[in-house]
């Protein structure tokens, strides 16, 4: 009952209901109050059903009358002018009146006036006294009363029902605005808060501002229609001009309306979702300029470097000590001259300070860059020591396993055993390029290649690795197709080393291709650079990526286990980046792509 | 050739005893040593011809014994190491070793070279180096343009005339590099164009007639990009 009630009442229908209703109830509210204006009533008959007991008969029958008879008794003068009420005075000597004390006392309503004190009030108990001094008797005719009282009447019953129909709009407006604040940012499915993803996007002061200038707009147009309309029709109905300017007051009414409520409500959402700050123009561009300052002085990136940290609090320390000096010394200087040198002193101090303290940590810094680099120096060696104590370990044993195979294939054997000395032979041979490819491997990528560097032609290399692969190209069946360049291409390089890449690379080539298809080989010349690519289809489906295929010892196809030692592409790879080429693999579906590059040399000109 | 003396010399004693029965299987005479110490000891005892040195052993290492045999020997000497790099092998051809052979090797390819080393030590006679006007040598390789004859450690070669004109040419040059086209002008005597194949093939067959290990030359080189020259020995 409880989930029906809610989903029910943050529907979206119920929303958009009230936020129309709450619109046409605001418009309602300023349409009565506009009318009323236009219609310049006085509010009084509303609360006050007799017209005897209103300030309208006060400030306007009593008050005037008292006034005028005081005057008149003051001058003695103009007693032959008429009067509305009837009156009774005794100043002592002489009365005036126009009626007599006895005719007087019927009436219900006497109103008694001392003059010298101005008071007044209703002598209810109607007991005229004739003989007491400068006391004023008034009443007023009961037809003169009675046709005020008719219009009285009229004009309350033309404001009862608009009163009544404000009130309930009022009412009705603060309802909807506060369900609508209620239900703002709800949904029937949770209690989280959900941000609108157009309204709420605008950041809070822009629309704080939105609001204040709707307010303003429909303020001054407002302002303005009421000013033009209000007197042009004199009469009690309200005249053509008043009607148009009604509607276009509703109009701008109902627009400014719907343009506050709306952008109220998102602010409302953003304060329920705790962001009406946060996501303001105002705190982000305080924010970011606190971050950015607070970035000054925040060291923590330096944790784990103790020495450049003391620079860079040495450093802070300097600029805000020195700041501060200079700002001192300006004020100083407003002081007194001499005292404006004090600073400037102490600033002298300072930088004193940070270039000593400063020095000895850079020389701490360049002690601990030397140690680092002899550590590194030696480790390089162990590294170095290490490949070639364990290739020559390796080598070793792997020399008598050969050899000794060798002269096993040289007996006597029954055919079983020569079968598998020729399967040992096989492996100890495809054992010795592994070891050997490993530890061409462990030099390259450890940095130690000894490399012969000599400018070359890397197209003459190209067709020189296809002429010397020819018989194995011929006994693959595959073909190659080459785009090389039409002029020699040079570079500076070591050649036995790209022979090494190159052979690899297309020799990969051959082993993976699918029957049938050809192995292009490409070169191009972009920005003083070559590049060449070898490409292939495989005859398999590559289920691995282009990183995973130069990690080492990783084959194009796992299943299969063929000779090679699956090092040919780390080898290619390494070997490349040790002549300063560049070396990408890339797997286009079945396509194979290896792509090489290297800077031309400007020295080849010559 | 049943007298000839092998002294093969490696700290490893499987090593060393593969070679000797592999050298044995072949006829020769074999006399084993551990270290240095030993062979030069071995050496005072023995007429040897050959010698098969490692260079990575204990107490007195292949290359300071090789120093020593030199000193009064001019016998052949062949390296063994497990190190691979040129420079490695470079160096040990300037001190005096006569072929190289990296670990692990190939059993046959060793006693090709040992055979080839003493055809050359023996039936030539380093000593009296024929010096012809119409004969070229460079290293174990002899070449009679005359007669149009080519000898490698003494044993005959048979090359096509394509074949011997190149190898005349690079032989005649020896240490020079020369392009493909250059070649191919000098040899067929007609304009190149893209003959890279052509003559890359030629040399591949020239390598399988007249080197050991034709996938690791010791006369006919590719100088990869630019191209190809006889080795200066």
């Amino acid at each position: 009952m409880v989930t029906r009630l809610r989903r029910f009442s943050r529907s979206k229908g119920l929303k958009a209901a009230a936020f129309i209703l709450d619109v046409v109830f605001i418009t309602a509210i300023m349409l009565q109050l506009v009318y009323l204006f236009y219609r310049d009533f006085d509010l009084e008959p509303l609360f006050v059903k007799e017209y005897r007991q209103s300030c309208e008969f006060i400030d306007n029958d009593l008050t005037p009358a008292i006034e005028k008879l005081v005057k008149y008794i003051a001058t003695d003068k103009g007693w032959e002018q008429e009067f509305d009420c009837y009156y009774y005075y005794n100043d002592g000597e002489k009365f005036y009146n126009n009626i007599s004390l006895s005719e007087l006392e019927k009436y219900n309503y006497i109103y008694e006036c001392n003059i010298q004190t101005w008071n007044y009030n209703i002598n209810s108990a109607n007991n005229v006294d004739g003989a007491k001094k400068n006391i004023l008797y008034l009443a007023f005719p009961e037809d003169y009363i009675q046709q005020k009282q008719e219009m009285w009447d009229s004009i309350r019953t033309e404001l009862v029902p608009i009163a009544v129909s404000f009130i309930i709009s009022v009412i009705a407006a603060v309802i909807f605005f506060v369900y609508l604040i209620v239900v703002a940012g709800r949904k029937a499915e949770d209690d989280d808060v959900h941000l609108s993803p157009y309204s709420d996007r605008i950041y809070s002061d822009v629309l704080a501002g939105i609001i204040i200038l709707t307010v303003y707009v429909w303020f001054f147009f407002t302002y303005n229609l009421l000013k033009r309309s209000r007197y042009s029709s004199g009469s009690l109905a309200i005249g053509m001009d008043q009607k148009v300017s009604l509607i276009i007051i509703g109009i701008i009414t109902a627009i400014a309306a719907i343009i506050c409520l709306d952008l109220l409500i998102s602010m409302i959402r953003k304060i329920k979702a705790k962001k009406l700050i946060k996501h303001s123009l105002i705190y982000i561009i305080l924010s970011s300029i606190s971050n950015f300052i607070r970035s000054f002085f925040n060291d923590s990136r330096f944790e784990h470097y103790p020495l450049t940290k003391s620079l860079y609090r040495r450093q802070v320390i300097f600029t805000v000590s020195s700041g501060i000096m200079v700002i001192l010394s300006f004020i100083l200087i407003f002081i007194n001259i001499f005292a404006g040198f004090l600073p400037v002193m102490l600033e002298a101090v300072i930088i004193f300070w940070y270039f000593y303290e400063n020095n000895k940590t850079y020389d701490e810094i360049n002690n601990g860059l030397q140690e680092g680099y002899k550590e590194m120096m030696k480790s390089e060696k162990m590294k170095v020591d290490l490949i070639t104590n364990v290739s020559h370990d390796l080598k070793t044993p792997l020399t008598s396993i050969i050899s000794y195979v060798e002269l096993l294939s040289k007996e006597d054997l029954p055919e079983t055993a020569r079968d598998y000395v020729k399967i040992l032979s096989e492996k100890s041979e495809r054992l010795k390029n592994i070891v050997s490819d490993l530890f061409d491997l462990a030099k390259s990528t450890s940095g130690n290649l000894p490399l012969d560097l000599e400018y070359l032609d890397l197209k003459k290399l190209i067709e020189q690795t296809l002429a010397d692969m020819g018989d194995d190209i011929e006994k693959s069946n595959m073909r190659i197709k080459t785009t090389l360049t039409e002029n020699p291409v040079y570079i500076y390089s070591d050649g036995k080393k790209l022979y090494r890449v190159f052979q690899n690379i297309i020799g990969n080539a051959l082993k993976y291709s699918l029957q049938g298809t050809r192995i292009y080989i490409d070169m191009e010349i972009i920005n003083n650079r070559v590049n060449v690519t070898v490409k292939n289809t495989a005859s398999y489906e590559m289920d691995f990526t282009a990183e995973e295929i130069l990690q080492r010892f990783s084959r194009g196809d796992k299943s299969r286990s063929t000779e090679g030692s699956g090092l040919g592409l780390s080898i290619a790879e390494s070997f490349t980046r040790a002549c300063g080429g560049t070396f990408r693999v890339e797997i286009d579906g079945d396509q194979f792509r290896v792509k090489l590059g290297f800077p031309i040399s400007v020295m080849a000109e010559q | 050739m049943e007298n000839t003396k092998i002294l093969v010399v490696d700290d490893d004693k499987a090593i060393a005893g593969a070679i000797e029965k592999l050298l044995v299987m072949e006829g020769y005479e074999v006399i084993k040593a551990y270290n240095g110490m030993e062979a030069l000891d071995a050496l005072v005892n023995n007429d040897v011809q050959l010698i098969i040195l490692d260079i990575m052993m204990p107490k007195m290492d292949g290359l300071s014994t090789m120093m020593k045999v030199r000193e009064n020997k001019n016998i052949p000497i062949i390296l063994l190491s497990a190190k691979s790099e040129d420079s490695d092998k470079i160096l040990g051809l300037s001190m005096g070793a006569d072929d190289y052979v990296t670990k692990p090797f190939n059993p046959q390819e060793l006693v090709a070279r040992v055979k080839s080393q003493l055809r050359r030590y023996l039936q030539l006679g380093a000593k009296d180096s024929i010096n012809s006007s119409s004969k070229i040598v460079v290293g174990g390789l002899c070449m009679d343009v005359e007669k149009a004859e080519i000898t490698v450690d003494g044993e005959p070669v048979k090359l096509t005339a394509k074949e011997f004109k190149i190898l005349e040419f690079l032989m005649k040059n020896a240490g020079r590099v020369f392009s493909a086209e250059q070649i191919y002008e000098k040899v067929w005597q007609e304009p190149a164009y893209s003959v890279e194949n052509t003559v890359m093939v030629h040399i591949r067959r020239i390598r399988e007639k007249i080197e050991i290990n034709p996938k690791e030359p010791k006369y006919l080189k590719v100088v990869w990009g630019i191209g190809y020259k006889i080795e200066k020995i």
